[in-house]
C-alpha cells in the first residue's frame, strides 16, 4: 500500500487521495472470501486456541533457543502442572551469565548467582488466556490466518500456522504447533519486509511426564541462603482504574484491553497502565510522574518489542509493544489527558 | 539544497529537474537530504510510516524512475502547501525537532491541557530518533506489559523471558 502511495507521489499523483482509495478497493476485492478460505481460517483459529491451552496445561521440559537481532540465547525450561492444583515452571539460561527463574503460580523467584541476589516477586502471569471468540475476532480483522503445511522441530512433527498482518501497524507471526498436543514448538515474528525479528524454538523437548517438585526446584536453593533477598516487588498491586488518559488517534484494529493503576518495582508511586490489543499484539502505555531528571525521548527495542519513552508535561510516558515502532509511537504521540479523575 | 526543495515543490523545468536528479544520484549528502525531505513531507501529511528503510526505498525508486520527467513538476505542486521551500533552508536537524513537537497539529497537545501554567519545553531531538537495543532498564515495563500480551500467551512462553534476556545482555557486557 505504502509503495503505491510513494510511487504515486514520486510520479506526481495525488498521494493523499490514493492513500484513502486503495484500502477500500483492496478490501472490496478481498471481502468475498471463499468457503474454503473460511474453513482454513477456522482451522487456523482452532490451532491458536490449542496452542495457548497446550502450553498452560501440559507437562514438558526442553531446551529452547531465543533469537533476536543477531543474538542467540539458549535456555532450559521445565513446566509442570500439579494435578492437585498449581503451575510450576523453571527457566534457566544456558549461556552467558547464569539466571534462574522459578515460577510457582503467581510467585516468581529469580536467582542471580553473580550478584548473589534473589528477587521474589508477585506476578499476575497469564492473565489473558485466549478468550474466544472475542479475541479471535480481533485476530480475524487484523490478520489473514492460514495453515500452510507441516514442518519438524526438535524431532516432532508440527503444523505451520501463519498470521499475515493486513496492514503495517502490526507484525506477521508464524507458529509451528506440535501435531498432537498443539504445544508451540516454534514462534517467529516477522517484519513488514518478512525479516525475522524474533524467534523462539525448541531444539530438544520431552512431552508429558509426571509431576515432580524436584524438577522445578532451584539448583541454588541451598546455596542462596545467605544471598541478598529482594522482596520489594512482592507486594506489587494493581487496581482497575480510570486513569484519565486517552488516545486521540487509536491505531486501526486496536481496542483497549484494560486500564489500571499498578505498582512497578523500583517506583514509589502507582503507575497508570493502559493496554491496547488487536487480538494478538498488545501495546502497553505507562504513565507516571517525571523522574528528577527529565528523560529524553528515546526509542529502543528488544526482539519484536519496541519501547518508546516520551516526556509529556510533568509526566513520563513509556509505551511498550510487540508492534512496529510506528504503532508504538503513534500511540505515545496521541496520548491525551482528558482531565477529571486522578491521574 | 535550494534547488532540491524547488524541485520537490515542482518549480523546476524539465532540464533543471534532470540536472538535480543527477546531482542527487551522485552526492551522498544530497541524497540523504532528499530522503529526509520526503520523510518530512510524509510526516506532515500524516503518513507516519517512519520506516528505517525509507531512504533505501526512495533510492531504489529513484534508480528505477524513468528518465521522462517533464510532466511531473506540475502535479507535485501540492507539496508547496506545506511551505517546504522555507523549511528546506532551515537545518534539517532543527526541522525534524520542530516536526516532533508539532507531530500532530490537529490534536491539542497534552502539554497544554495538562499544565497551562508551566508549558513544557519542546522536545527537540538533535537527529531523527534511532532505535537502540534495550539495555535492561526497561525490564519492569517489559514484564508488566507481557502479562497482558496475547501473543506471548499464545507462544506459551513465560512472560519474563524477554526480561531475562535483556538483563543478561547488561550483565554480559
Amino acid at each position: 500500500m505504502a509503495q503505491n502511495t510513494r510511487q504515486s507521489f514520486l510520479s506526481g499523483g495525488d498521494g493523499s487521495s490514493v492513500k484513502l482509495a486503495w484500502p477500500i478497493i483492496f478490501l472490496g476485492l478481498v471481502a468475498p472470501a471463499f468457503a474454503a478460505e473460511d474453513a482454513a481460517r477456522q482451522d487456523g483459529f482452532d490451532w491458536l486456541t490449542k496452542m495457548a491451552n497446550a502450553s498452560r496445561r501440559l507437562n514438558y521440559s526442553g531446551t529452547f533457543v531465543y533469537q533476536h537481532s543477531d543474538r542467540i540465547e539458549t535456555s532450559r525450561i521445565v513446566h509442570f502442572v500439579n494435578p492437585a492444583g498449581g503451575e510450576f515452571e523453571k527457566l534457566e539460561t544456558l549461556d552467558g551469565p547464569a539466571r534462574e527463574v522459578i515460577r510457582t503460580n503467581d510467585q516468581v523467584t529469580c536467582y542471580l548467582p553473580d550478584a548473589k541476589t534473589v528477587t521474589i516477586e508477585k506476578r499476575s502471569t497469564r492473565r489473558f488466556p485466549v478468550q474466544l471468540p472475542e479475541q479471535l475476532s480481533g485476530v480475524a480483522d487484523n490478520y489473514s490466518v492460514s495453515i500452510t503445511g507441516m514442518d519438524r522441530v526438535a524431532g516432532y512433527d508440527c503444523q505451520v500456522i501463519v498470521l499475515e498482518p493486513k496492514d503495517k501497524l502490526r507484525y506477521g507471526h508464524q507458529f509451528c504447533a506440535e501435531t498432537r498436543s498443539g504445544l508451540p514448538l516454534r514462534a517467529r515474528t516477522l517484519s513488514e519486509k518478512n525479516q525475522l525479528l524474533e524467534s523462539f524454538a525448541f531444539t530438544e523437548l520431552k512431552l508429558g511426564g509426571n509431576f515432580s517438585r524436584d524438577q522445578v526446584r532451584s539448583r541454588y536453593a541451598a546455596k542462596s541462603r545467605d544471598w541478598k533477598v529482594d522482596h520489594s516487588a512482592l507486594v506489587l498491586s494493581d487496581v482497575p482504574a480510570d486513569t484519565g488518559w486517552t488516545l486521540t488517534r487509536q491505531p486501526a484494529g486496536f481496542r483497549k484491553l484494560t486500564e489500571l493503576k499498578r505498582s512497578i518495582s523500583g517506583r514509589t508511586v502507582m503507575v497508570s497502565h493502559i493496554v491496547y490489543s488487536d487480538g494478538l499484539a498488545a501495546v502497553s502505555v505507562f504513565i507516571e510522574p517525571l523522574p528528577k531528571t527529565r528523560p529524553a525521548q528515546s526509542l529502543s527495542h528488544q526482539g519484536a518489542v519496541n519501547i518508546y519513552v516520551r516526556p509529556v508535561a510533568d509526566h513520563m510516558v513509556t509505551v511498550v509493544g510487540e508492534t512496529p515502532a510506528a504503532t508504538v509511537m503513534q500511540i505515545a504521540n496521541s496520548l491525551e489527558f482528558r482531565g477529571g479523575r486522578g491521574k | 539544497m535550494d534547488k532540491i526543495s524547488q524541485w520537490m515543490d515542482g518549480e523546476l523545468g524539465g532540464h533543471e529537474t534532470r540536472e538535480q536528479l543527477t546531482r542527487v544520484k551522485q552526492d551522498a549528502e544530497l541524497h540523504h537530504c532528499w530522503g529526509l525531505f520526503h520523510l518530512i513531507g510524509d510526516v506532515m501529511r500524516g503518513e507516519r510510516a517512519l520506516s528505517q528503510e525509507f531512504e533505501q526505498r526512495v533510492a531504489a525508486r529513484l534508480a528505477s524512475e524513468p528518465a521522462v520527467l517533464a510532466p511531473r513538476h506540475r502535479v507535485v505542486s501540492h507539496f508547496a502547501t506545506y511551505a517546504l521551500s522555507a523549511a528546506a533552508s532551515v537545518s534539517a536537524a532543527a526541522l525534524v525537532g520542530w516536526l516532533a513537537f508539532f507531530n500532530n497539529p490537529l490534536v491539542p497537545q497534552p502539554e497544554l491541557t495538562q499544565a497551562p501554567t508551566t508549558p513544557a519545553p519542546a522536545i527537540v531531538p538533535s537527529e531523527q530518533l534511532a532505535s537502540v537495543p534495550s539495555d535492561g532498564k526497561m525490564n519492569e515495563y517489559l514484564i508488566a506489559h507481557q502479562e497482558f500480551s496475547p501473543s506471548t500467551e499464545i507462544q506459551g512462553l513465560a512472560p519474563y523471558i524477554r526480561g531475562v534476556s535483556s538483563s543478561r545482555q547488561v550483565e554480559g557486557r
